[in-house]
C-alpha cells in the first residue's frame, strides 16, 4: 500500500510537474516559435546566399528597395496554402528580402477544410493583429471565384502586378473579378494530358509514338475501342474510375447551379457516368479514387495500366510510385493531348486584403509569372508549366530540350499546343466540394454497393449539409 | 432521520456547516453552467433560425420557427428520413460493440479475481488488455484504415496466403465497415471495462464465495447467483458509461471512413451527422436542430437510467 | 457422504480446474494477440519503405526505421513533437481538474447537508448521459465570441464539470469514507477545506487514480471539439494532426513515414504506460468499489 501510495504520489507529480511547464511553453510559445523559425529562415538564407553569390550582383538593387521598404512593411509574411508544392518553389527561387519571416499555413484541401480556415482568417483579417494577417494566399481554380468576387481580395496593379503580356489569358480571367480587376496570378498552366506507359501502348496499339498514339485516341470512341483491346492484353485503361472526370467536367456547357441556384447536372458529367458505368462493367478500370493507393500502385514498373491523366504538376505531385528508383517506371511514359482537352486545378497567388505586405506580395507574383529566370528553372528543373509563354514557347522549340522522365519528350511542347484551348468558363464558388462530392457518391454505385438512385440522392444529402443555400431535387 | 443527523453534525453548538455544501459543489456548478448549460441555451436558441454561410456571406441569422426540425424530419427521394438512420447506425454500433465488450470483460474479471484458477503472469496480461485504450482514437482509425485498405496487410496477407484472387474491399460493405468500427471500439474499451468489473469483484467479501462453493454451488451458479447480482450497481456504471461514449460515437467512424460514412452512409453516427453541418456551411440552424434531437434522445435514456438507479437504492 | 466420493469429487474437481485454467490462458492468449497484433504490424511497417510496403506484407522488419523516422520527425506541417506537448497540456491539466473537482462536489454532497442537496445530486445525474456534443454548437459560437479560439482554456476548463467521474467518487465515498472520520477531524479544530485536502483525498487515492487515467485518456483522445476550435499549427493536438494524413493530400506520402507518425503519435503513452502500468493497474484495482 505504501509502495502504492509513493507511485500514485509520484504519477500526480509527474503530471503536475509537466502541467505547470505546460503552461510556460504555452505563454511563452508564440514569441519561442517565431524565434525558431527566424533562426531556422535565416539559416536559409544563409545557405541560399553562399548557393547563389553569383547571382546577389544582379539582385542587389532588388534588395536594397526591398530592405527600405520593410521598415514600414510587417516582418511575417503569412502564406495559407494546401500542400507543399508551391512551398517547394518558393524556398528554392524565391529570395525572401531580409528581416521578413516566412510563415507558412498549410491545411489540407480536402472536404473543404482548407477553404474553412481561410475563409475563418480573411473574415478576421480586419482585426487580425499585423503578424496574424494573411499576407498572400493560393486558391484553386474549382472555388477561386468565391474570392475573387469578394471584397477580400485586392486588386494586384496598385501594388505593382501590371504586366500579364507572357502569362496565359484564362489563368489572368480566373484571377479576376467580375468587372475585370485583377486580384492575383498563377504561376503554372495547366492543360491537362493523357499520360500514358509506353511499353504497354506498344503492346496494345504496335506503337508509343505519341503523334501515332494520339490518332488512336483522339476520340471518347476510340478511347473506350481502345480499352477494350487493352483489356484482351490484360491491362487496365485507366486506374480510377474517375480519372476522366476532369476531361469531361472542364467541358461543361453549364455551371453546376443555375441563376435561381438549383443544381444542375450537366451533359458532360452524365456522360462520365454512362463512361465509367461501362468502364466499370468491363474491367477496364478500378474502383479506386484518384488519390488512392490502389491507383498509384499502377505506376509501378508492374502495373498494368495504360492510362492516367493529369497536367505537369502531376508528374511530380502524384507519380512518385513512377518514379521510385527501385520499381518505377522512369522513362516509360509519354503524353498526348487524348480524346478531349482541358485542364485541371492549377495554383493561384492571391492578394488578400488588409495585407501589410504588399510590396512582397507583388514581388513575389511577378517573381512568378515575369522573372524568366526563375520560370526557366520551374520548367527544366522542375518539370513544370510554367505561366510565362515566352519561357515556354523557348523550351518548346528547343529541339535539344526533353523530359527524361518522358523517353525524352519535350513535353512542354504539347503543352503549349495545349494551352491555347483552356477555357474558363462555367464555374462556381461550389465546384470542388460538388466534384469531390458526386465522385464520392458515384464511387459507391460504381463498387456495387447501392443502386445509381440511392447514390445520387447520398449526393443530395450531402449537398444539402455542404450548401445551404443549394436548391437539390429533394 | 435527518434531522436528528443535523443535529449530530453541527455538534450541538448550533454551527451549520451546510454553507459548506454549497462552496464545494460551486465549481461544478459554475463550470457547467459557463461550459455546457449557456452553450446549450444557445443550441437550442440556434435551431429556430436560418443560420449558415454561403461563401464568405452570411446568411442570417433569421427566425423560422420550426422549419429546420420539419426539414431534418422529412423524407427524401429514396424514402428516408436522415436523422432516424444514423440515430438507428448510433444504436446499432454501439450494440456490435458493447455487447463482445461487457461479455468479454465479465469473462476477464472472473478469470483474473478467481483465486482457484491462479492465473499466472496476471500483470502482464492486465497491463496488455488496457494498452488499446491509450491509442488514439484517431491514432487507431487511421491504423485500421492501412491495414484494411485494398492495397493493405490485411488483403496481402489474404492473398499470399490464397485465399483471395482479388483484394476484399471492406470499404464497400456495410456489415464489414460496421464490424470493423464495432471490433475497434470494443478493442479500445474492453480493458477499461475489465478494470472496473475486476475492482467491483474484488469489493465482494470473498466469504460469500467460499460459502456458496462449500454449499456445492458449481463456477456458473457461483457466477448467476453470487457474482452478477452482487457486481449490479458497478454493472449499471459500465452500461452507463458504455452508453455515453456510443451516443458520443464520432472519431472511429469519422476518420475510418473520412466523414462518409460509407457505404451509403451507414456508419454515419448522429455526431458525425451534426459535425457535417458544422464544417463548411457553418450551418448552426440545422446543426442545433440536430444537437436538440440528440438532447432529447440522451434526456429519455438519462430517466431509464436514473429510474433503474433509484430502483437499485 | 462417505469420504470416497468426497475425493472423487476434490480429484474430479481438481481435473475440472485443469480444464478450466487451460480454457483460460486460451482465452487471455487469444486476447493478447488481438491486443498486440496491430502494435506489432505498426511497428513493422514503421521499418520499412514505401515501395517495400507496396510489396506486400511480411512479419520481418526492414530497414528504414530511422530513414522514416527522420521524414516524420522533420515533416514542417505535421509537428508531432509539438502536437505531443499539446495533447499532454491539455490532457494533464483537465484530468487534474476533472478528478480534483469531481472529489470535491461529491464530498460536499456526500458530506454536508443542505436544502439543495438532493436537488443537486438529481441534477447531476441527469445530466450524466448528455453528450458533450449536443452543446457544441453553442459552446463554439461563445469561444468565438470570446475569441477563445486557438486557445486550451476551452479544453481543459469544462474538465471542471464530469458527471461520470462524480458519479464513481460518490460511490466510491459511499463504500469508504465513514463520516465519523470527517467528525473527528473537525473536533480537532480542522478547517473543512483543510480536511478535504488532508484527510478526505488521501483515502480517495485509488478512485483519484483509475479517473486520473480515464480522463487523461478521454482528453486525450479528443477530436471533436479541438478539432473545431483549434486551427493553428502550432496549437493542434495529435488527433487533429493524425486525422489530417487520412486526407487524399497526403497520398503522396511514402506509407512509411505515415506508419512512422501514428508511431510516433501513440508511443510515448505506451512506453509511459508500461513503466507505470504497475501501479496504474494496481491502483486501479485496489480502489474497490461498492455500489
Amino acid at each position: 500500500m505504501k509502495k502504492l501510495l509513493v507511485n500514485l504520489l509520484a504519477v500526480s507529480m509527474v503530471f503536475s510537474l509537466a502541467a505547470c511547464g505546460g503552461n510556460d511553453s504555452k505563454d511563452k510559445d508564440p514569441v519561442d516559435d517565431t524565434k525558431q523559425e527566424e533562426k531556422e529562415t535565416e539559416k536559409e538564407t544563409e545557405k541560399e546566399t553562399e548557393k547563389e553569390t553569383e547571382k546577389e550582383t544582379e539582385k542587389e538593387t532588388e534588395k536594397e528597395t526591398d530592405a527600405e521598404v520593410q521598415n514600414d512593411e510587417g516582418s511575417v509574411f503569412n502564406i495559407y496554402a494546401w500542400n507543399e508544392e508551391f512551398k517547394g518553389f518558393f524556398e528554392e527561387y524565391y529570395e525572401v528580402p531580409e528581416g521578413i519571416t516566412v510563415n507558412w499555413i498549410i491545411t489540407p484541401s480536402q472536404d473543404g477544410a482548407y477553404q474553412q480556415k481561410l475563409d475563418e482568417a480573411l473574415l478576421n483579417q480586419e482585426t487580425a493583429a499585423d503578424d496574424d494577417k494573411v499576407d498572400l494566399f493560393l486558391a484553386e481554380a474549382d472555388y477561386i471565384l468565391k474570392y475573387t468576387n469578394s471584397e477580400y481580395t485586392q486588386d494586384v496593379a496598385p501594388l505593382g502586378v501590371t504586366d500579364f503580356s507572357t502569362a496565359y489569358e484564362y489563368t489572368v480571367q480566373a484571377a479576376s473579378d467580375d468587372n475585370g480587376v485583377t486580384k492575383g496570378v498563377s504561376f503554372q498552366c495547366c492543360p491537362s494530358a493523357l499520360i500514358y506507359r509506353r511499353s504497354i501502348a506498344q503492346d496494345v496499339l504496335g506503337t508509343d509514338d505519341p503523334a501515332e498514339v494520339q490518332e488512336k485516341l483522339d476520340s471518347w470512341d476510340k478511347f473506350e475501342q481502345v480499352a477494350g483491346d487493352a483489356k484482351d492484353k490484360g491491362y487496365l485503361m485507366t486506374a480510377s474510375f474517375a480519372e476522366t472526370y476532369r476531361a469531361f467536367s472542364n467541358n461543361v456547357t453549364s455551371p453546376w447551379v443555375d441563376e435561381e441556384n438549383n443544381l444542375q447536372f450537366d451533359q458532360q458529367i452524365l456522360d462520365w457516368i454512362d463512361q465509367t458505368e461501362e468502364f466499370i462493367e468491363n474491367d477496364y478500370t478500378l474502383t479506386a479514387g484518384i488519390w488512392d493507393d490502389e491507383k498509384n500502385n499502377q505506376m509501378f514498373e508492374d502495373g498494368k495500366t495504360m492510362c492516367f491523366f493529369g497536367p505537369a504538376w502531376y508528374y511530380n505531385f502524384s507519380m512518385e510510385n513512377a518514379m521510385d528508383p527501385e520499381k518505377g517506371s522512369y522513362g516509360d511514359w509519354a503524353i498526348i493531348e487524348g480524346p478531349q482537352a482541358h485542364f485541371w486545378g492549377g495554383t493561384w497567388l492571391l492578394a488578400p486584403a488588409g495585407t501589410d505586405n504588399p510590396t512582397m506580395v507583388a514581388d513575389v507574383m511577378n517573381t512568378f509569372i515575369n522573372d524568366e529566370d526563375v520560370c526557366s528553372k520551374l520548367v527544366s528543373e522542375q518539370m513544370q508549366f510554367s505561366n510565362n509563354q515566352v519561357v515556354n514557347q523557348k523550351f518548346g522549340e528547343d529541339p535539344e530540350y526533353g523530359n527524361e522522365f518522358l523517353g525524352g519528350q519535350n513535353d512542354t511542347a504539347v503543352f503549349v499546343d495545349l494551352a491555347k484551348n483552356i477555357k474558363f468558363e462555367n464555374q462556381t464558388i461550389y465546384d470542388q466540394l460538388l466534384n469531390e462530392g458526386l465522385q464520392t457518391a458515384m464511387q459507391e454505385y460504381f463498387r456495387g454497393s447501392v443502386d445509381k438512385d440511392t447514390a445520387l440522392q447520398n449526393f443530395y444529402n450531402y449537398v444539402n449539409e455542404t450548401y445551404p443555400a443549394i436548391n437539390t431535387p429533394s | 432521520m435527518n434531522k436528528l443527523d443535523e443535529r449530530k453534525r453541527s455538534g450541538g453548538k448550533g454551527v451549520s456547516y451546510a454553507k459548506w455544501g454549497y462552496i464545494f459543489i460551486a465549481p461544478f456548478f459554475i463550470a457547467y453552467i459557463t461550459c455546457t448549460f449557456i452553450p446549450q441555451l444557445l443550441t437550442i436558441y440556434n435551431s429556430f433560425f436560418m443560420n449558415y454561410r454561403d461563401g464568405l456571406t452570411q446568411v442570417g441569422p433569421k427566425f423560422v420557427g420550426l422549419a429546420n426540425y420539419v426539414k431534418l424530419f422529412s423524407r427524401d427521394n429514396t424514402g428516408n428520413i436522415g436523422i432516424l438512420k444514423y440515430f438507428g447506425n448510433t444504436m446499432i454500433l454501439w450494440l456490435m460493440g458493447a455487447i463482445p465488450q461487457i461479455i468479454v470483460a465479465l469473462l476477464l474479471a472472473v478469470i483474473f479475481t478467481n483465486y482457484r484458477l491462479r492465473i499466472k503472469g496476471q500483470s502482464f496480461f492486465k497491463a496488455v488488455i488496457y494498452m488499446p485504450n491509450l491509442i488514439m482514437a484517431s491514432a487507431f482509425s487511421m491504423l485500421f484504415f492501412t491495414i484494411f485498405s485494398n492495397v493493405g496487410p490485411i488483403n496481402q496477407l489474404l492473398q499470399q496466403a490464397g485465399f483471395l484472387d482479388k483484394p476484399f474491399d471492406f470499404f464497400s460493405k456495410t456489415i464489414s465497415v460496421r464490424t470493423l468500427i464495432a471490433f475497434m471500439n470494443f478493442l479500445m474499451w474492453f480493458g477499461n471495462t475489465t478494470i472496473v468489473l475486476m475492482a467491483g469483484i474484488m469489493g465482494i467479501d470473498q466469504a460469500l464465495f467460499e460459502a456458496a462453493e462449500i454449499d456445492g454451488a458449481n463456477a456458473l451458479n457461483v457466477f448467476f447467483r453470487v457474482t452478477l447480482p452482487l457486481l449490479t450497481p458497478i454493472l449499471v456504471y459500465v452500461i452507463i458509461t458504455a452508453l455515453i461514449g456510443g451516443l458520443q460515437m464520432f472519431d472511429v467512424p469519422q476518420i475510418l471512413t473520412l466523414g462518409q460514412g460509407m457505404p451509403d452512409r451507414t456508419s454515419m453516427t448522429m455526431v458525425m451527422y451534426l459535425n457535417n453541418f458544422l464544417t463548411t456551411s457553418k450551418n448552426y440552424g440545422m446543426a442545433g436542430a440536430v444537437s436538440v434531437v440528440l438532447f432529447i434522445i440522451s434526456g429519455l435514456l438519462s430517466l431509464v437510467v436514473y429510474r433503474t438507479l433509484s430502483r437499485q437504492r | 457422504m462417505t469420504n470416497t466420493t468426497i475425493e472423487n469429487n476434490t480429484a474430479s474437481e481438481a481435473k475440472s480446474i485443469g480444464v478450466r485454467r487451460f480454457f483460460a490462458y486460451l482465452f487471455l492468449i487469444i486476447i493478447t494477440i488481438l491486443c498486440l497484433f496491430s502494435f506489432y504490424l505498426l511497428l513493422i511497417n514503421a521499418t520499412r519503405s514505401n515501395s517495400q510496403l507496396q510489396a506486400g506484407f511480411t512479419l520481418l522488419p526492414g530497414g528504414n526505421f530511422i530513414h522514416n523516422l527522420k521524414n516524420a520527425w522533420n515533416d514542417a506541417s505535421i509537428n508531432i513533437p509539438r502536437g505531443l506537448v499539446n495533447s499532454f497540456v491539455v490532457a494533464a491539466l483537465s484530468a487534474i481538474l476533472a478528478t480534483y473537482f469531481s472529489a470535491l462536489t461529491a464530498y460536499g454532497i456526500h458530506a454536508y447537508q443542505f436544502k439543495l442537496k438532493k436537488a443537486a445530486f438529481t441534477f447531476i445525474m441527469a445530466v450524466m448521459v448528455i453528450p458533450p456534443q449536443v452543446s457544441a454548437v453553442g459552446f463554439v459560437q461563445l469561444m468565438y465570441k470570446l475569441h477563445l479560439t486557438n486557445n486550451f482554456l476551452p479544453l481543459i476548463l469544462p474538465g471542471i464539470a464530469s458527471p461520470i467521474v462524480f458519479f464513481y467518487m460518490k460511490q466510491y465515498m459511499e463504500s469508504v469514507l465513514p463520516l465519523e472520520m470527517v467528525e473527528a477531524a473537525r473536533v480537532d479544530g480542522s478547517h473543512e477545506f483543510a480536511t478535504f485536502n488532508r484527510i478526505v483525498l488521501p483515502i480517495l487515492k485509488p478512485a483519484i487514480a483509475v479517473q486520473m487515467i480515464f480522463s487523461f485518456v478521454a482528453s486525450w483522445n479528443n477530436y471533436f471539439i479541438p478539432a473545431l476550435l483549434l486551427d493553428k499549427a502550432h496549437m493542434k493536438t495529435v488527433p487533429i494532426m493524425i486525422a489530417q494524413l487520412r486526407s487524399a493530400d497526403y497520398s503522396k506520402f511514402d506509407m512509411g513515414k505515415v506508419y512512422m507518425f501514428i508511431l510516433l503519435a501513440i508511443l510515448p503513452v505506451i512506453v509511459v504506460y508500461i513503466f507505470l502500468s504497475r501501479s496504474i493497474i494496481g491502483g486501479v484495482t485496489a480502489g474497490s468499489v461498492k455500489g
